[in-house]
């Protein structure tokens, strides 16, 4: 068994040492630009969305975009459309997105915050947030949450805090005590700290 | 855990490069810069046309478009509920300009595929090195006795491209009695937009609930069975009592007697193939073909424009590429994300072309959000590639589909506020 | 959150967004505002994440927040000294590079700590073996390192958890901290070595930290003072119990205690240990180990009081008179050992006086007959009629004695002398080939036995020979072997001879250099024999003798040795075999017949005088049977061979001789 295994690990990656050989062209399939241009009807033109409710996906990291594709495409986070539409592609053409998207340049789009509200999301995100979510929850490893659209960060918190998304590692408990620390509003707070970052 | 492995990066690298090497291509490479003329400012045109200069900054792209402003006709069923202005379904086409897209305001009425002219009712003459035909479609008035373009225009909108007769029919229903009654008239397969009929019925109907609460609202309908069926008979139960003796909204399936034959624009009477029905408002929406363009440059078998799906260039005449609403794309629908999704695939077409390259493997996404009511939106979304074998575009399997039914509330809710942020994406993406 | 306010809140946005978004000239999107793209932060070549250091030490690095909590609630170090790090030989490597499981931050699980130090040590080295600008050049040690870990103990599965390895590289390196050669890290580190060694070996620490090495780290942060790697080395870790552990700490002990070690191998001990075995006492055999203390100390293992313990784990027996023994006992230290010093002294004037002499004479004597060949005079055979009359010289039994002797000598001189040249490598070569120390000791006693033997037994021949003819023995007569007058004047006319001022001396039934060979065993025998005798049975001798005598003996008995073995195989092979006259060699030792005319010629006074006492009958006989010929020659070549190989050795030994 495990020898097969190997065997045909070898084989494969024999095959992909030539494909990486040869021209673009005689790959079969959809190119990463082709497969990602078809993204921009929901997340605007290269994944910087001008619809609120549709996050932008340009410069978002390419693991993070790889990550949520996988767990969409396995109905694991709160679906609405994107399981549906990432049923459709392999791991590899996630990856190949996944490149594109990383190689945009992010355009955001200003938001209107509470300048108070932001003032103390800033506060809550230095004490419970910035250490994952670093420079203030710039396009990273975390995702992105600086300048993202505000009703999209309210759905995921939404999601999270109600169960219907997993947790990622360690996020509940910062979650927990940042609405220890400032009340229900700690949410929102944040959400309106990163929506005021451009 | 993921890794992002060395070839997808070197593919992802290796697309950045083209795109980086293209901006700069010089045009004594390539000889005299490479002209595309773009027939037709909707979906497919005005994304064609950006996608083209986004792809090679050194083609030079004219976009002939007879009307000076865009006004999108999805959304614009939300005019006829009040929900929003037509004005705010109006964008200008400065956003192609900054482009470097020099946008014409003139008509094309006839492409000369051997001289490659096309020429235009202002009497322009445009040579190109390919063009792109993106028309939208026209209407069979043949079909429906009694209907003419006239009468649409005054007193039986079809409303079915967004514009003065949206106002029109939205005036009507906002003048019509309390218990009145608007027939809606659905086309026949294949038309542009397969879910806009019954989406225009619910938008009505969410209009009347609070207006007109016991008015009615007759489909009729010469298909059996329509887009997104399932969850739009879903919303109008929880909406407008579908399904019970009060329901606001009645469904006439072609079995029912749906299909109409003619109409009298006097006494707003429509012949069904059963009976017979009498409306204070009547929408038509007529049988449709490819739009007027298509027709005269000889690019049309039956009602539609066949095209070789890779490049969605013309299989009647070469260096002529039809989008849209008006090619024949099956199995994608007549949709604004299908024409923009075309639109990128015949981009890139056309760029290779130049390059002396061959077309790549297209990959197409629809997706279509249509709004049942307040709070109350639901979806279709499919990914398709191309079977080039039978060359038609397929959905890739176990993929897509529409929303999940008996949904949450809140998904439901959410997708009301998708459909919204989608219509921003779509006009940005064709237009900014 | 609750609903509500955040629908309210919803709410506003929407009205404020609508109007935003179609107002152009709020609607300029604006750039990101960090400079690079998201894809400069993964590795063009392989795709991977490029992790800076300063991710890392956002949450290892702060100092408020050293510990996290683990996944199932557990506490867990988190805390890593930036400075330290910076500060380190792996200061500009990236975490990563080590901590090669973490691809993600913030970590999507509960990370591994796996660091490959080798074989990122390793790959580094190949990779730079040849970079001429040397940057890399500290990796050949470290590669080494790795080489010796991979070999010792610590890299063997630990015999409780066989998945993991006794010790690996970060439990005695804190990888955060590795300074470079001549850092204070590595100052540091040095005097921590014991604490690190000790989180293990705790019962070894605490013995070392009464010990005056421990002491003097721990006291007064001597970092001169030894730390458990200056004994046990830091790689090439075995267990003590082996010969090659032995060995190594007894060598690293020498690294600090240079004149110890050196006056250690002048002793019996010292010698087999550096042979490679470790049969006899070591360093820590008596001085302990870990505990280790000076002599004054009640509790040290050399105070006097202590020390018989040490020296009867070999010697049972062992009595008062072993503490007299200088284990370090230094001949070249007149003020603390003159009586060694005196013996030393005493034995290399005589090596050096004798072998002056005799060397001289050789030399002068093959002057002589090379420049007589050279005029055609002296004695040349008569190659086309060899003689076929022989004269008798020697009696079977005094042929047996001296092949009998010979050989053993031999053995003696192979056997004693690698104990002498216990630093070379031939030595170490014959100790194996001979099957280690203990046989050796067998065979060199076994030799000497026989040796003392046949000097016994020639003896009783020799004294019932003069005994017999009591009456009429000339003690000075011309065939007895004690030294007369007239060998003064040989000695005096032969250096005339060789200076070319007169005739070559006439020359009775034996020579004045015969002679000597003759009676050089006697003395030898006393000497040797007796010292032998005395390191033979050392708790015997001890009984009557005190222990210093061991050092006198062992001393003499190798000068003694010496001596007769750069004597024999070169003065005696000269004199016998090697000069012009009689080159190649004499077989007459063996055949016990002498050519005639070589008779006449070398010992005239003899033959005239047999001549006229009409002896001369008696004593001819025909020539030896060519069978008896060659078996005399074959015989006579190979003790030649052996002795000139062992002169080789004994020369090597003494040119590369480290004192």
């Amino acid at each position: 068994m495990k020898r097969d295994d190997t065997m045909s690990k070898h084989v494969r990656n024999l095959l992909l040492a030539v494909l990486t050989l040869l021209p673009a062209a005689v790959m079969a399939g959809p190119s990463g630009q082709a497969l990602s241009f078809t993204c921009a009807g929901c997340h605007g033109t290269d994944g910087s969305s001008v619809g609120p409710s549709m996050p932008a996906i340009a410069g978002m990291d390419p693991e993070v975009f790889v990550d949520a594709m996988k767990d969409y495409r396995l109905d694991k986070r709160n679906p609405s459309i994107m399981n549906r539409i990432a049923k459709a592609y392999s791991d590899e053409q996630f990856k190949e997105m996944a490149w594109f998207f990383a190689s945009q340049r992010l355009h955001l789009q200003p938001q209107v915050t509470d300048a108070a509200l932001a003032k103390r999301g800033a506060e809550l995100h230095q004490k419970h947030c910035e250490k994952c979510h670093e420079e203030g929850g710039r396009p990273g490893d975390a995702g992105t949450l600086a300048g993202q659209w505000m009703p999209y960060l309210q759905y995921t918190m939404q999601d999270f805090l109600s169960g219907k998304r997993d947790w990622p590692r360690k996020m509940k408990r910062k979650v927990d005590a940042a609405i220890e620390d400032d009340g229900a509003d700690a949410v929102s707070a944040l959400i309106h700290y990163y929506g005021s970052q451009h | 855990m993921t890794n992002i492995d060395r070839r997808a990066f070197i593919r992802g690298a290796a697309g950045i490069a083209a795109l980086g090497v293209s901006a700069g291509f010089p045009a004594l490479v390539l000889g005299a810069a490479r002209r595309v003329v773009v027939v037709g400012g909707g979906v497919g045109g005005a994304t064609a046309a950006k996608y083209l200069r986004k792809l090679d900054d050194t083609i030079s792209v004219t976009l002939i478009e007879r009307k000076p402003s865009y006004t999108s006709c999805f959304m614009s069923n939300e005019v006829l509920s009040g929900e929003r202005t037509l004005q705010s379904l109006t964008f200008g086409y400065d956003g192609l300009r900054r482009h470097g897209i020099e946008v014409v305001q003139d008509t094309a009425v006839g492409i000369d595929p051997l001289q490659k002219i096309v020429q235009t009712a202002g009497g322009g003459k445009f040579q190109y090195d390919a063009c792109v035909v993106s028309p939208g479609i026209g209407f069979k008035w043949e079909a429906i006795g009694g209907y003419t373009e006239e009468v649409a225009a005054t007193t039986v909108p079809h409303a079915w491209n967004a514009g003065p007769q949206t106002e029109l029919l939205r005036r009507q229903i906002e003048a019509m009695p309390e218990g009145g009654r608007v027939i809606i008239s659905a086309p026949p397969n294949p038309f542009k937009c397969p879910p806009g009929p019954y989406e225009r019925a619910s938008q009505i109907a969410m209009y009347c609930k609070h207006h007109k609460p016991r008015a009615k609202i007759i489909i009729l309908d010469p298909k059996d069975a329509f887009s997104k069926q399932g969850l739009y008979l879903e919303g109008w139960r929880k909406l407008y009592g579908y399904g019970t003796d009060n329901s606001m909204i009645e469904w006439i399936s072609a079995a029912g007697g749906g299909k109409i034959e003619e109409i009298d624009p006097e006494t707003l009477t429509v012949q069904a193939e059963i009976e017979e029905f009498q409306g204070d408002v009547v929408n038509i929406i007529p049988p449709q073909k490819a739009g007027a363009i298509a027709f005269a440059a000889d690019l049309v078998e039956g009602d539609w424009c066949p095209v070789d799906k890779r490049t969605f260039e013309s299989t009647r005449h070469k260096g002529i590429y039809v989008l849209g609403d008006a090619s024949s794309a099956a199995k994608m629908p007549k949709s604004a994300y299908a024409a923009n999704s075309q639109a990128k695939v015949c981009a890139a077409a056309i760029v290779n072309r130049f390059r002396g390259l061959e077309p790549g493997d297209p990959t197409f996404v629809n997706t279509c959000y249509s709004v049942v009511g307040e709070d109350f939106g639901i979806s279709v979304a499919a990914v398709y590639g191309l079977n080039s074998h039978t060359n038609t575009i397929e959905p890739i399997p176990n993929s897509g589909g529409v929303s999940p039914a008996n949904a949450s509330a809140e998904i439901r809710k959410r997708e009301v506020s998708y459909a919204h942020s989608w219509f921003k994406n779509v006009i940005s993406d064709m237009l900014e | 959150m609750p609903r509500r306010i955040m629908s309210n809140r919803a709410a506003r946005l929407w009205v404020v967004l609508l109007t935003l978004c179609f107002n152009p000239a709020l609607q300029a999107a604006l750039e990101q505002p960090t400079g690079g793209l998201m894809i400069d932060n993964f590795d063009p070549e392989t795709g991977k994440r490029i992790i800076p250091n300063e991710r890392c030490l956002d949450c290892h690095g702060d100092e408020k927040q050293k510990t996290d909590v683990r996944d199932d609630g557990t506490p867990v170090k988190i805390f890593v000294h930036k400075d330290e790090i910076e500060a380190s030989v792996h200061g500009k490597q990236s975490c990563n590079n080590c901590h090669v499981t973490i691809d993600r931050v913030p970590h999507r699980k509960a990370p591994e700590v796996i660091v490959g130090c080798i074989d990122c040590h390793r790959d580094t080295w190949v990779q730079y073996k040849d970079d001429p600008s040397g940057k890399h050049k500290r990796l050949k040690v470290v590669n080494e390192q790795i080489d010796s870990y991979m070999q010792s103990i610590h890299a063997q599965p630990n015999s409780l958890d066989q998945s993991r390895t006794n010790a690996t590289c970060y439990d005695c390196h804190e990888a955060h901290n590795v300074g470079e050669l001549g850092s204070i890290q590595r100052a540091e580190k040095r005097l921590k070595n014991p604490e690190v060694c000790g989180r293990c070996h705790e019962e070894q620490l605490k013995a070392y930290r009464t010990s005056d090495h421990g002491k003097a780290i721990f006291e007064k942060g001597d970092s001169e003072s030894a730390v458990c790697s200056d004994c046990h080395t830091t790689h090439e870790i075995d267990s003590p119990e082996t010969d090659k552990a032995k060995l190594a700490i007894t060598k690293n002990c020498g690294d600090c205690h240079e004149e110890e070690q050196r006056t250690y191998f002048d002793s019996y001990h010292g010698q087999v240990h550096r042979l490679g075995y470790t049969n006899t006492a070591k360093c820590y055999d008596c001085h302990g180990s870990h505990e280790i203390k000076g002599e004054d100390d009640p509790t040290s293992e050399i105070h006097a009081n202590n020390r018989l313990e040490n020296c009867r784990v070999c010697h049972e027996d062992a009595n008062d008179n072993f503490l007299t023994f200088w284990p370090h006992g230094d001949a070249d230290d007149k003020e603390k050992y003159p009586g060694l010093w005196f013996f030393k002294v005493f034995m290399q004037a005589l090596i050096f006086g004798v072998m002056a002499f005799f060397w001289v004479h050789v030399m002068l004597w093959l002057y002589r007959e090379v420049m007589d060949r050279i005029q055609g005079k002296g004695f040349i055979e008569d190659m086309d009629k060899p003689d076929i009359v022989y004269f008798r010289r020697f009696p079977v039994a005094w042929r047996w004695i001296h092949g009998l002797f010979a050989i053993s000598t031999m053995a003696l001189i192979l056997t004693g002398t690698t104990l002498i040249f216990s630093h070379t490598g031939w030595a170490k070569a014959v100790v194996v080939f001979l099957g280690g120390p203990l046989m050796e000791g067998y065979i060199h006693r076994t030799a000497a036995m026989i040796w003392l033997g046949i000097f016994a037994v020639h003896l009783a021949i020799a004294v019932s020979n003069i005994w017999r003819k009591r009456g009429e023995f000339e003690w000075f007569g011309s065939t007895s072997m004690l030294p007369n007058m007239k060998d003064m004047r040989d000695l005096r006319d032969m250096f005339k001879w060789f200076l070319g001022k007169g005739p070559r001396p006439e020359f009775s039934h034996w020579t004045y250099w015969q002679k000597f060979d003759y009676w050089a065993p006697f003395w030898g025998a006393a000497v040797i024999g007796s010292s032998g005798l005395m390191l033979f049975m050392p708790e015997k001798t001890a009984l009557i003798l005190p222990g210093w005598m061991f050092n006198i003996a062992t001393l003499v008995h190798a000068e003694e040795a010496l001596l007769a073995a750069i004597f024999l195989n070169s003065v005696h092979f000269f004199n016998v075999h090697f000069r012009p006259e009689r080159f190649p060699m004499s077989t007459t030792i063996f055949t016990g017949a002498i050519p005639f005319e070589e008779f006449r010629h070398d010992h005239s006074l003899e033959y005239e005088r047999l001549v006229a006492s009409g002896e001369i009958n008696n004593y001819l006989v025909r020539r030896p049977s060519r069978r008896a010929d060659l078996a005399a020659s074959f015989i006579t070549s190979v003790l030649i061979m052996a002795g000139l190989a062992l002169l080789t050795l004994v020369l090597i030994g003494l040119i590369t001789s480290p004192s």
